[in-house]
Order: structure tokens, then C-alpha cells, then sequence
């Protein structure tokens, strides 16, 4: 462990995206503390309309009067909650099954195998969008139908690394010497699989912030009054480009965070991928 | 060869059996009556109950399913019950310009993204690879959206040098249609008016869509730079005098190859969903409005088509993705 | 400084970089003086007897021709294709004289068989337009005495049936029946094709569904074209899907007119434009919630009073809508007859909103559990409005959701009380100018599961008035009716009733010789002129 953090102490970039991360979860964890209004959650103020920049608004305000910046704070909370339990679904299903088509092999690995694939091939919109319907547009669809096309990625990625491992020379010897399989399974071969999902996680996290905001952006994500990022910049689209500062900020918001998920996630990528590791 | 590649079709069937049933499930389950919006805003319940008679809507699902499979069997994939065309030929109406696009997105991706993921990969660990690197990715986070407005903003409305939407100035006579590409069509007719205007047209589409892209090419081709970098026979060809340069090329050529391949099967995945937002903001006439307006009124023959479109070009991009692996690295093909 | 005015160099420059404000200027390709290039939304086909909304009047409008239809600002119903109608004592037997002469865009004549087939068609689809004919009137009470004369025997007597004739296009059986399969009366092939009489025809090989629509002038049209002498000669439907777009292309020119949706907000950027301008124009549009009056506590009288004082109305007109609405306090557009004009509608004041709160808690209303109030989510309007009132609604202690939905889920949901939601908000529009398709359709119990009658209302008294007046035929007796009706029906207060609309459409500033209705929202073309 902490040789990984020493080589990524070198890597520029990768301390730049753990940086942004760290900032990020602060902002969510202390979010209405934070936030100058936290009441502008929900509450309307028809006086103050589509305010620019000032220094009572840094942001400005919106449609409805509320604080930009407030706002974007309180979002922090709710774009890492869908991000973190997205990716947390995901890895939760489709990790074992990669380790028990991986391990197993035969008709049952076939069979997780083909049913991943099916799944890699719905498309995640119409998922996304019939769920919205079925359970009426909410975060909570929004965020079942991103677990349930992301797994499969986590599958594949084990799979391919099991299939590796149990072939290798390590877990032969210990087959020889009596180990159970759930004990060859879960003490050497997930720990030797799990760098790659981590680095495959890490860049989840961003690009799942992305994709709810493209849902929130076509109505089928979070609900008003939420203060989502995606559902600021889809409701500003009215006002552009004459309140620049209400599709602005949470635009950067989100640009800054996923980026930061992708630059920590690249860094890692780099460290652990053994490809990689005689170049540095 | 041969084999290979009729073993990943046979797999592929079933999969998109699978695709189908899962499907037809899903939109079965969604609350909105396909008859109700049919009928339309001063409708009785009488009309509606008579369209659901017509249609076969009253009917139990698994029927519904197999009258569905009977006609797909025979490549019907029925008629859209709002446009009142067939749902083939909307597609092949549509599709034309959904891939245009595509392919215009990824041949930029390519040409930008290769140069300077091999520059990346030379520069390691330097002040360009990390600008590059901070580049490539403020590509992939940039939301596509907000991006286009932007894009609007500045060369149509500002610097007025592109058009704003659409993929045809209206004074401009459409070419006969031929292939359906726009771009192609106005060669064949020997309109270069019009293909000058269509490209215009395309320029600023086409570079929003390519961002991802290239964020991912520009990765691979660096990976793929160092990857070679550190080969033992790298060491050993350039103490026998190749140069360096020219080594990184040939060796990233096969690297950038199996990047774009790679890319193509996610673009193509993304087909819909990257496409959506694009064709919506600059009301690009493709596949992407179509669906969402198919979703959005509960047209469930154009939902079924359409996911089994993106579930066929998705395994078909899928298999040639392995067969293009296959012939660079052949170790692969045997193993499966 | 930037071309467009309102595009001023302090908000490019926060919207990116300096290069904004570097950029060389140059215009948008000029559009030239005989295209007009139309952002009204496409219905979702072409067949004017399949769709009946707001996006086909604009269609129809121009590639068809009726009977009667409504022209004017107020509108009035004045003869078209009829020179003159006469109804019989007993209000069942109408009979429409045509004028001769009249060509199809084929060139063929429109007679007294056209028009038979034409009704017959739309009934025999049953689909939307056919709503108000189908009780009333079956395929062989439509008939040709006379080559020039039209007969309808109704079933019962039907006032609004008048009201309901500019609905139905009448168009050419030859060109029907030589596309028929299967005799489905040409349907498949009429959602993409034209067959009318119009002022414009429709250009099949320049129409992609919800994406682009061509047409082009008829030079032979009945009406000739004495009257404008510089018409438009092309339409070219160019509808945007984006709101931002939309806004963009009316200030580069490449765009004539916007839809007719445009958010206030938009107003003042457009008017500061050196190119295009706001109309504004009064049409018969209501905006109301519903509530479900058979889910507790909305079964209470008071808990429906505390609701309706708890919107506020002027607030969400002056400061959302920047006033650019009326207020309407009745069921139906203030402007309409059958209006009774000394009944008092519901103010915004939270006291007595709390007031009646505290009453309806006390006869046992749950005021205390969560509400849902349904909006169609990319509906600006009705969710800026529906977030002003859980605003307001949780200062007096009332805890609402606001959920995002879709017409075609909404409007299922409505067919049955126990779906439809605690609230949701939609329009009225015009689709005849009757109180029948306001009040006569919303609150007569014998219309429930139908989206308009969600309230589950149901007040006998209410019922016999609004049937008594329906079945007469004379204005004058049916205008006190329906005042007391509505005077009933807001004692009752089943829904919050907002607002008439205003309507907004952006205009490029070389259109000139604009007419406007409110059936059609302005969409008929034909006496347009483009300045050039």
C-alpha cells in the first residue's frame, strides 16, 4: 500500500485527481454547513430571479431565486451518493459472478457469460428511460437502470482475471496442498483480481456522475426541487446565454469532479496494471 | 478463421433471443397505454378500448410475444403505430445519418487523438503528457450538452462561420437519394454545393461527439507507446540501428489499430445514447430523436426495433472487434 | 459589439473565453424572400383525420381545407368550403350548401361526395378528431342530396357539433382509395402524403415524421391569391427539439418563427434582437392543477379550499410568467361566454388557507400525509409552478413531492380515479370554442376517464345543467346554463384554475400580414408576405 501511494506522490496528474476527490467528499459530507443558504434546497424567492454573480450570490441565483452556489454544494452530496451506490450495486453483482464464471468454468460460466453479454447489449438510455417510466423519473430509477447496465463491466473484467489466476502456477499448489475453494477463491485470487476493478471503479464513479447527469438533462433523472447538477443545467437551457452563470457553475462542477475521479483513476491505472509497472 | 468467426455468430443468437425477451418485457411493464396516446387528446374511453382491440393489446403478453417473434422471423419489424410506417423503413430512413455522423466523430478522433497519444507516450511523465493527459480526460468529463451550447455559441452565433442545426440549408435542394448518406449522395449526384453544405452542417455535430472518443484513443496509443517502449526486442532492434521514431510507428500503428477498433464497438454501443443529446441540440434528423420519441409516446414496435438494431451492430462490431485482434495477435484465436 | 444586440459582450464573456469577443462577424445565410422557415412543432403524422392537436391545426390549416373555420382575433366561425348552412327546429338535420368550382391539388373537384367520404373516413377511424362525432352521428346520416349540398341527420340534438365542423378536413377520395390496402382508407399512406385542397401542398419527398415537412403553394387554391399578392411559395417545418436551439436560430435568421411555447423568460432577449420581436397574443388556453377529488382528504370541501388558497397566483404570473397571462379564476377562459362574471374565484392568502385546514382536519381529512403532484417534466412552466406551490404549501405545514412524468403515463393514469395521481397540472387548449370543451367535458360526471374529467367530479346538479345546455342550440339559452353551472362547480372548488393563457411566439421581423386565431395559434400562412 504504500508504495502505490509513494509512486502516485509522483504522478502529478493522479495527485491533482485525489486532491479534487478529497475536496469533493469534504464538500459533500459538511455540504449544508457549508452552503450559505442551505434552505434553497427547496425554498422559492421570487424576488431575486436569475441574479448574476455578486457578492451575496458568487454564483448568482436561478429561475426560482435560489442561491447558485448553495446549490452546487448541496449537490456534491447527491452526485456521490448516486455514484457510490451505483458502482458499489455493480461491483456487488457483478463480481462474484465473474469469480464463479471465472473459477467454475462449464455450463455455468457459459451461461453468466452469455447473459452478461445480453445485458452489454440493451441500451442503457431505453433502459434508463423505460425504468423512469415504470417507476415514474426519480434518482432512485435513474439509478437502478446505471447499476443494472454496469455490472456486466465488472464481470468481464473478473472473469478474464480468474480465468488467468486459476490457471496459474500459485493455485495449482495450493489446489495440491488442500486448500477449500472458497478459501483459494476469496484469500488469493480476489486479491490478486481486484486492482483492475478498483482502477475500473475509480473511473466509474465519474462517468456515472456523467451519465446521471445526461438523464437529468432529459427529464428521466432527479426531480425538482433537488439540487442536482444535471437537472441545474437542463433547467437553464431556457435562460442561455443570457444567465451564463446558471448553466455555468454546475457544469464545472461536474466537469471538475469527474474529472478529478478519472485523473486519480488513470494514475492507478498506471501503478497497478503489471503491463505498465517496469516503466517506472 | 473461418471458424471463429461462424463460432461468435452462433453465440450471438441467443443473445439477441435473450436481448428480445428482455426487451419485450421491460416495455410491457412500463404504465403508459400505447392506446391512450394512439387515440389522442379528445378520445373517449370507448376509442380507446377499440384501438387496444385492434392492435392486439388486450391480449396476454406471451401471445403478444409470439406474434412479435413470428413476424421478425420473417425481418417485419411491424408498423410504428403514430408515424403509421413501417418501422424498417423509418430506419433505414434514419440510420444514414446516425452513422455519418458516427463515422465522421471517429475518423476525427483518430486523426487527433493518435498523434498525440504517441507524443504523450514519448514525453512520459513530462509537462506535455500531464497536459495531455489532463486534456484527454477534460474530454471524457465534459458534459456533451453543454459543450454543444457552447460550441453554438461561439462559431455559429459569435464567428458565424458554421451553421447553427439541421443537416441541410433549406434553400438547397436535398440530392435523390441513393445510400441514403447524405454526404455520399450529393457526390453521386454531382452536387458540390450541397456537399459543401452538408459537411458544413456536420462540422460541429460531429466534433461533440467525438470527444469521448478521442479522450480514449488518445489513452490507448499512449499506453501503447510505453508498452513498446520497454520491449526487450525495442532495445535490440535500435542497437541494430532503426530509429526510434520510426520503430514507435509501426509498433503503434498495431496498438492504434486495435484502439479504434475497440472504440468503434463502443461508439456503436453508445449509438443512442451518445447520440441523443447530439441529434437533439443540433436537431440532427437520426436514430437517436427517434427512439426517445418512441419512448416518450409508448410506440413499443419502434422500442423493439430499435434495441435489436443497437443489440445486432453491438455483437457484429463485437465479433469484428475479435476478428481484428485475432489477425494482429493470432495467439488469441486459438485460445477460443 | 455583437451582431444580435442582446448578445452582449458581458455575458459571452462569461459564458467561455475571450475569443468570443475576438470573433470576426459575419452573417447567416440569408434566407430568401419566398421560404418561409416554420418552428411549429409536426403533429406525429400527417393524417388529419388520425391527429387532432395543436402541431396538426398547422398543418391542417394550410394543406386542407373545411367547411366552416375559424378565422379572427376574437375567433369567429365563418363558411369556407360551405357558402351557407341551415339547421332544422329540432336541431338534428343540417344541411351545408358548397361553393362551386373548388379544386383539389390534383385538380379534381371537391363536391358533396367528397365531403360525405371525407366524414365518413374520420368516422370510421374513430380516432382523436372523431371524439365529438361518434355519439352523435353514424356514416349514413352523412349524405349528398345534391352534388353541391351536404346533409347531416345527428342522433340527438348536439349544440357543439356547429363548433366542432372546422375539425374535420376534407380530402380526395380519388387519391385515398388508389393507396388503399386492405381497406384501411389509406391510412398508412395519409400519415405521410397529402390529399387536400389547401393553400399549400404538402411535398411527400420532403418529409421525415417529426423532423422536416415541405410544402409548397397552390396556385389553384378556391380563395385565389388577389389577396396577397406576395405570398409565401414554400413552408419549410423546420421544428427545433431544443429550447436553446430554438432561441439561437430565431436570432441567426435561419429560423422565421418559433413555437408557440416560448417561456417568458425568453421575451426580453428576443425583443433587445435587432432581427426578431415577441408577439404576444391572448388565446383560450387555461392552466389549472387537478385535483382527485376521490382521494381523501381531496373528497373534503375544505381541504379543496385550502389548496386553492394556497397558490400564488399573481406571484406566479407577474414574476415566473413576467406577467404575460391573465388571471383566471373561472373553469373556463374569461373570455368565452357562459361566463358568469360576479362569481368570486379563489385568492392566494396562506391565513385562510390555514383556516381551512385546520377545519378540514377537524372532520378527520389526513392533511398530514405526503402529496404527489404529477407535471410533465420537460414542461418548464408547470414545474417552476408546481415548485412555487410545495413552497408555499410547506410553510403551512403540508408536505408535497413534485414527480416528473409524461403525457401518455399521465394521461393513462387518468382513465381510472384510483391511478390518477393527488394533483397534476396540464392546459386546456381550444380544440372548439364551446364551454363544452371546458366545462361541458371537465366537470359532466358522464366523462370521467377521460384525462379532461380527472377530477372525478360528480355533482348531479351540475350534470343536468351542463346536458340541458348541451342539448340546446341557441347561444342565448345555453349562456345562463352554464353561468350557473359554473358558479355551482366553483363553490365546489374541485381544481386550482390559474390563468388564460397569453401566448408567445418569436417572429422574424420580415414577416408582415400575420393573422391570428386561436384555433391554429397563428399558423395559417396564407396571407403571410416576407418582407425581403
Amino acid at each position: 500500500m504504500i508504495p502505490i501511494l509513494r509512486k502516485l506522490g509522483r504522478d502529478l496528474p493522479a495527485m491533482l485527481g485525489l486532491g479534487i476527490v478529497l475536496v469533493v467528499l469534504v464538500i459533500a459530507i459538511l455540504g449544508p454547513l457549508l452552503a450559505p443558504y442551505p434552505e434553497d434546497a427547496a425554498a422559492a424567492h421570487l424576488l431575486r430571479r436569475l441574479k448574476p454573480p455578486s457578492a451575496a450570490f458568487p454564483f448568482g441565483t436561478d429561475n426560482l431565486g435560489r442561491d447558485i452556489f448553495s446549490r452546487v454544494i448541496l449537490g456534491a452530496r447527491g452526485a456521490l451518493s448516486i455514484a457510490l451506490t451505483v458502482v458499489s450495486t455493480a461491483m456487488a453483482i457483478g463480481v462474484p459472478l465473474g469469480l464463479i464464471a471465472g473459477y467454475r468454468g462449464g455450463w455455468l460460466s457459459e451461461t453468466i457469460m452469455r447473459v452478461t453479454d445480453v445485458v452489454l447489449a440493451i441500451p442503457q438510455l431505453v433502459l434508463a428511460l423505460a425504468l423512469a417510466q415504470l417507476m415514474s423519473p426519480s434518482i432512485e430509477s435513474a439509478m437502478l437502470a446505471l447499476s443494472l447496465t454496469y455490472w456486466p463491466f465488472f464481470t468481464r473484467i473478473v472473469y478474464a482475471e480468474t480465468r488467468r489466476l486459476s490457471a496459474s502456477l500459485f493455485v495449482d499448489a495450493l489446489r495440491g496442498i488442500g486448500a477449500s475453494t472458497p478459501r483459494i477463491v476469496f484469500l488469493h485470487i480476489l486479491p490478486n483480481a481486484i486492482s483492475p476493478v478498483i482502477v475500473r471503479a475509480t473511473i466509474g464513479l465519474g462517468f456515472t456522475i456523467l451519465v446521471a447527469a445526461v438523464l437529468g438533462f432529459l427529464g428521466m433523472g432527479a426531480t425538482p426541487p433537488a439540487p442536482d447538477w444535471g437537472l441545474a443545467i437542463a433547467e437553464s437551457r431556457t435562460y442561455l446565454p443570457r444567465a451564463w452563470w446558471y448553466a455555468t457553475f454546475p457544469g464545472l462542477a461536474i466537469l471538475i469532479t469527474v474529472m478529478g475521479f478519472n485523473l486519480l483513476g488513470d494514475g492507478l491505472r498506471d501503478i497497478v496494471d503489471p503491463r505498465l509497472r517496469r516503466s517506472r | 478463421m473461418l471458424r471463429f468467426v461462424l463460432r461468435r455468430v452462433a453465440l450471438v443468437l441467443p443473445s439477441l433471443a435473450g436481448l428480445l425477451v428482455v426487451t419485450f418485457l421491460l416495455i410491457h411493464a412500463v404504465p403508459s397505454d400505447p392506446a391512450v396516446a394512439m387515440a389522442g387528446d379528445a378520445a373517449t374511453p370507448e376509442q380507446i378500448e377499440r384501438l387496444r382491440k385492434q392492435y392486439g393489446l388486450d391480449r396476454p403478453i406471451w401471445e403478444q410475444f409470439a406474434v412479435y417473434l413470428g413476424k421478425v422471423a420473417t425481418l417485419d419489424l411491424g408498423e410504428s403505430a403514430f408515424t403509421r410506417r413501417p418501422v424498417a423503413r423509418d430506419i433505414v430512413q434514419r440510420l444514414p445519418a446516425t452513422l455519418e455522423l458516427t463515422f465522421c466523430a471517429l475518423a476525427l478522433s483518430v486523426f487527433i487523438g493518435v498523434p498525440l497519444g504517441v507524443m504523450a507516450g514519448l514525453k512520459h511523465n513530462t509537462w506535455p503528457d500531464y497536459l495531455l493527459r489532463v486534456f484527454s480526460v477534460l474530454g471524457i468529463a465534459v458534459a456533451a450538452f453543454w459543450f454543444a451550447i457552447m460550441l453554438q455559441l461561439l462559431f455559429s452565433m459569435q464567428l458565424g462561420w458554421l451553421p447553427l442545426r439541421g443537416e441541410l440549408d433549406v434553400s438547397i435542394a436535398r440530392p435523390t437519394r441513393v445510400t441514403g448518406f447524405l454526404l455520399l449522395d450529393c457526390l453521386i449526384a454531382g452536387r458540390l454545393d450541397a456537399f459543401a453544405d452538408a459537411a458544413r452542417h456536420l462540422v460541429l455535430p460531429a466534433v461533440t461527439l467525438s470527444l469521448g472518443g478521442l479522450a480514449t484513443i488518445v489513452r490507448f496509443t499512449r499506453a501503447g507507446v510505453l508498452d513498446t517502449l520497454q520491449h526487450d526486442f525495442v532495445f535490440y532492434e535500435r542497437a541494430m540501428g532503426y530509429r526510434r521514431l520510426r520503430l514507435i510507428w509501426i509498433y503503434v500503428l498495431r496498438n492504434s489499430v486495435t484502439a479504434t477498433v475497440t472504440q468503434i464497438g463502443l461508439l456503436f454501443g453508445g449509438l443512442i445514447a451518445g447520440g441523443v443529446v447530439v441529434e437533439a441540440i443540433f436537431d440532427w434528423p437520426g436514430i437517436g430523436s427517434y427512439t426517445v420519441q418512441a419512448i416518450l409516446t409508448g410506440d413499443r414496435q419502434v422500442m423493439l426495433a430499435v434495441t435489436l438494431l443497437v443489440g445486432t451492430v453491438y455483437a457484429g462490431v463485437n465479433i469484428l472487434v475479435d476478428v481484428v485482434h485475432g489477425l494482429l495477435d493470432p495467439r488469441l484465436m486459438e485460445r477460443t | 459589439m455583437s451582431r444580435h444586440g442582446r448578445l452582449g459582450r458581458r455575458e459571452l464573456g462569461g459564458l467561455a473565453i475571450g475569443a468570443f469577443a475576438a470573433g470576426a462577424l459575419r452573417s447567416a445565410q440569408a434566407a430568401d424572400a419566398t421560404t418561409f422557415v416554420s418552428g411549429f412543432g409536426l403533429p406525429i403524422n400527417l393524417d388529419p383525420h388520425q391527429i387532432f392537436d395543436v402541431p396538426m391545426q398547422a398543418v391542417m390549416l394550410n394543406a386542407y381545407d373545411n367547411l366552416y373555420r375559424y378565422q379572427g382575433d376574437p375567433p369567429k366561425i365563418v363558411p369556407w368550403l360551405a357558402e351557407s348552412h341551415t339547421v332544422s327546429a329540432d336541431g338534428l338535420t343540417w344541411e351545408f350548401k358548397l361553393r362551386s368550382g373548388v379544386k383539389f391539388h390534383d385538380g379534381s373537384p371537391l363536391t358533396a361526395d367528397d365531403v360525405v367520404y371525407s366524414f365518413r373516413r374520420m368516422l370510421a377511424l374513430a380516432l382523436a378528431p372523431a371524439g365529438a362525432f361518434l355519439k352523435i352521428l353514424k356514416p349514413e346520416g352523412v349524405t349528398a342530396p345534391e352534388p353541391l349540398v351536404v346533409r347531416f341527420k345527428l342522433e340527438t340534438s348536439y349544440a357543439p357539433f356547429f363548433a366542432a365542423i372546422p375539425s374535420i378536413s376534407i380530402v380526395n377520395p380519388r387519391q385515398i382509395k388508389a393507396n388503399e390496402k386492405d381497406g384501411d382508407w389509406a391510412k398508412s399512406w395519409l400519415a405521410s402524403n397529402g390529399a387536400g385542397s389547401g393553400s399549400y401542398r404538402i411535398v411527400p419527398a420532403g418529409y421525415r415524421p417529426l423532423e422536416y415537412l415541405d410544402m409548397e403553394i397552390f396556385d389553384g387554391h378556391f380563395l385565389g391569391w388577389s389577396d396577397n399578392p406576395k405570398p409565401v411559395r414554400k413552408i419549410a417545418c423546420r421544428p427545433t427539439k431544443e429550447s436553446s436551439t430554438r432561441l439561437l436560430a430565431l436570432l441567426d435568421g435561419s429560423l422565421d418563427c418559433t413555437d408557440t411555447n416560448l417561456p417568458a423568460d425568453q421575451v426580453a432577449q428576443i425583443n433587445a434582437s435587432k432581427i426578431a420581436y415577441v408577439q404576444k397574443d391572448v388565446v383560450m388556453r387555461t392552466f389549472i392543477i387537478r385535483m382527485n377529488n376521490t382521494k381523501p382528504p381531496f373528497d373534503n370541501l375544505n381541504a379543496r379550499r385550502c389548496f386553492a388558497h394556497a397558490f400564488n397566483y399573481m406571484g406566479f404570473i407577474t414574476d415566473i410568467l413576467g406577467g404575460y397571462a391573465t388571471r383566471d379564476p373561472y373553469p373556463m377562459p374569461d373570455t368565452l361566454w357562459g361566463i358568469p362574471k360576479d362569481a368570486k374565484g379563489y385568492d392566494y392568502d396562506l391565513a385562510k388557507a390555514k383556516e381551512y385546514m385546520a377545519k378540514a382536519v377537524a372532520e378527520g381529512a389526513p392533511m398530514k400525509r405526503p402529496f404527489e403532484l404529477h407535471v410533465q417534466s420537460e414542461n418548464e412552466q408547470s414545474v417552476q409552478g408546481a415548485q412555487l406551490f410545495q413552497s408555499d404549501l410547506a410553510q403551512i405545514g403540508i408536505n408535497l413531492k413534485v414527480v416528473g412524468n409524461i403525457w401518455s403515463n399521465l394521461t393513462t393514469a387518468a382513465a381510472k380515479p384510483e391511478t390518477t395521481p393527488d394533483m397534476w397540472v396540464h392546459w386546456v387548449s381550444t380544440y372548439f370554442v364551446d364551454p363544452e370543451n371546458w366545462v361541458g367535458q371537465m366537470y359532466d360526471s358522464q366523462f370521467h376517464g377521460t384525462w379532461k374529467a380527472s377530477a372525478y367530479y360528480k355533482n348531479p346538479e351540475v350534470d343536468a345543467l351542463l346536458r340541458k345546455a348541451r342539448a340546446l342550440t341557441k347561444q342565448e339559452e345555453r349562456a345562463p346554463l352554464y353561468e350557473e353551472a359554473i358558479r355551482k362547480i366553483m363553490a365546489d372548488s374541485p381544481d386550482i384554475w390559474i390563468y388564460n393563457s397569453m401566448q408567445l411566439q418569436g417572429l422574424n421581423k420580415r414577416i408582415k400580414g400575420r393573422r391570428f386565431c386561436t384555433v391554429g395559434q397563428g399558423a395559417e400562412m396564407r396571407w403571410v408576405t416576407l418582407a425581403s
